[in-house]
């Protein structure tokens, strides 16, 4: 199913990547110490916000269901989390490139890079939950309690830069007092249409998800038939008789 | 019947289970004994690096046993087929707090074995605050194996595998508060902190969501 706002939502996300390819790669400067391997900082920090996000939403999802207990929710939720994991991989990745050139290592053993990891492996414990029982409802509600339980683990990733001395950089933007003294004007215009260029494509791609969840869903729900489909001899008759 | 004596007769219930059958007695004593073993072979001969592995190998051994201790807490019951009986017998409140007293005693008497062997085995001594820091420890994460272990129930081999995936991350924080706090040196104060909050986020969450797992 896409309907028309689903359409633009991913032709504006389109666009935003392309401005986000072209600021970074283009109009913003290379960083005056680590040169062209900061670029990555445009991809990187979206990832991993937008990542935070889809968590928040398999949070908010969770406990949806567990109210109303409707499977709308758990569709949510479990597309969330798939774009969560997605994203979360992909921000280690990009990290660890980024991270050879300006700590010349892949991996280093500091808190935000274990909680991080931390994290994608709880949201990835949470999707296997969700192949234990073929019942939706009760996988279902597994699937909330372990989303709402593993959700404690986003604001220790996010605050570990803060709370323990590490390697990795603390907060550039979320930070007291404010972006401005911290990072140029034309890197933080980059950085930013980058997280709006995620968010758009993650946006697009979650309602895509729940569309085919929900096509799923509904196919599952259709009477099925087994053996071969018997057919009736075909009769004709007179529509009129005269 | 109160729910102070269902919760107390729930944990009977699991020592009694254990008791005639030593099913953990008989996984975790040879798992700890044998990750004291290999570590000093591994880790040693030299005092000093042997010195800096022994706060930490208790909490390793504790963690790696945690998810088969978790597939007891309500697999062994449904594989029986009592489980719906247990939960009609007593609230999910009691049902919680006895099986996470259970595990507790599972837990710290895994962490306590460990401990005592490295201390002979390897030569090296604990920190004295060690003692509290097991005990707050592993009551948080007895209330993660709780929780996990009734999620995972009905998985079979799918769902003990799964749990090593989830009560490990969730007793993480056990893992380094409690290895900080048992080293020789290191202010421990605000690693017992760290447990104490740790306790109290854990046992909540398992209070607040235990009841919903048992919707059949």
């Amino acid at each position: 199913m896409t309907t028309r706002p689903v359409r633009l939502l991913g032709a504006a996300a389109g666009v935003a990547g392309v401005a986000t390819g072209v600021l970074g790669l283009v109009v913003a400067p290379p960083d005056a110490v680590q040169g062209d391997a900061q670029r990555l900082m445009y991809v990187h920090v979206p990832a991993a916000w937008v990542a935070y996000l889809a968590f928040t939403g398999v949070l908010i999802a969770s406990i949806g269901y567990l109210v109303r207990r409707d499977l709308v929710w758990d569709r949510h939720a479990r597309a969330a989390a798939e774009l969560g994991v997605g994203l979360t991989a992909l921000a280690i990745v990009l990290g660890s490139l980024w991270g050879r050139p300006v700590w010349g290592v892949w991996w280093t053993w500091e808190p935000r890079l274990v909680t991080a990891v931390v994290l994608l492996t709880v949201y990835l414990g949470y999707l296997g939950v969700r192949g234990l029982t073929t019942d939706s409802h009760a996988g279902a509600r597994r699937a909330a309690v372990v989303g709402i339980a593993a959700f404690v683990n986003v604001p220790i990733v996010h605050y570990s830069v803060v709370w323990w001395r590490t390697l990795h950089q603390p907060p550039t933007v979320l930070r007291p007092g404010g972006p401005a003294e911290a990072i140029e004007p034309a890197m933080l215009l980059a950085l930013l249409v980058g997280v709006v260029a995620f968010t758009l494509a993650a946006a697009w791609v979650h309602l895509r998800r729940v569309a085919i969840l929900t096509a799923a869903a509904s196919s599952e729900r259709a009477p099925k038939m087994d053996g071969p489909v018997a057919t009736e001899p075909l009769t004709v008759t007179a529509r009129t008789t005269r | 019947m109160t729910s102070m004596q269902q919760t107390m007769a729930v944990l009977r219930r699991e020592v009694a289970v254990e008791r005639a059958g030593r099913d953990l007695a008989r996984g975790l004593l040879p798992v700890a004994i044998a990750g004291v073993l290999l570590a000093g072979l591994a880790f040693g001969p030299a005092p000093s690096v042997l010195a800096g592995v022994t706060p930490g190998l208790p909490w390793l051994v504790v963690m790696l046993l945690s998810a088969h201790v978790a597939v007891s807490v309500a697999a062994a019951e449904r594989e029986e087929g009592c489980w719906d009986l247990l939960v009609g017998l007593v609230g999910p409140g009691p049902l919680l707090w006895g099986k996470t007293a259970a595990v507790w005693l599972w837990l710290l008497l895994t962490w306590t074995l460990t401990a005592w062997a490295a201390a002979v085995v390897l030569g090296t001594a604990l920190a004295a605050t060690a003692v509290p820091a097991a005990a707050l420890g592993t009551l948080g994460l007895a209330a993660g194996v709780v929780v996990y272990g009734t999620v995972a129930a009905r998985g079979g081999r799918t769902g003990t595998g799964l749990l090593t995936a989830l009560i490990v991350p969730a007793g993480v924080p056990a893992l380094l508060a409690g290895t900080q706090a048992s080293t020789p040196g290191v202010e421990s104060l605000p690693w017992l902190a760290l447990l104490l909050a740790y306790d109290l986020t854990s046992l909540s969450l398992a209070w607040a969501v235990f009841p919903i797992l048992l919707e059949e």
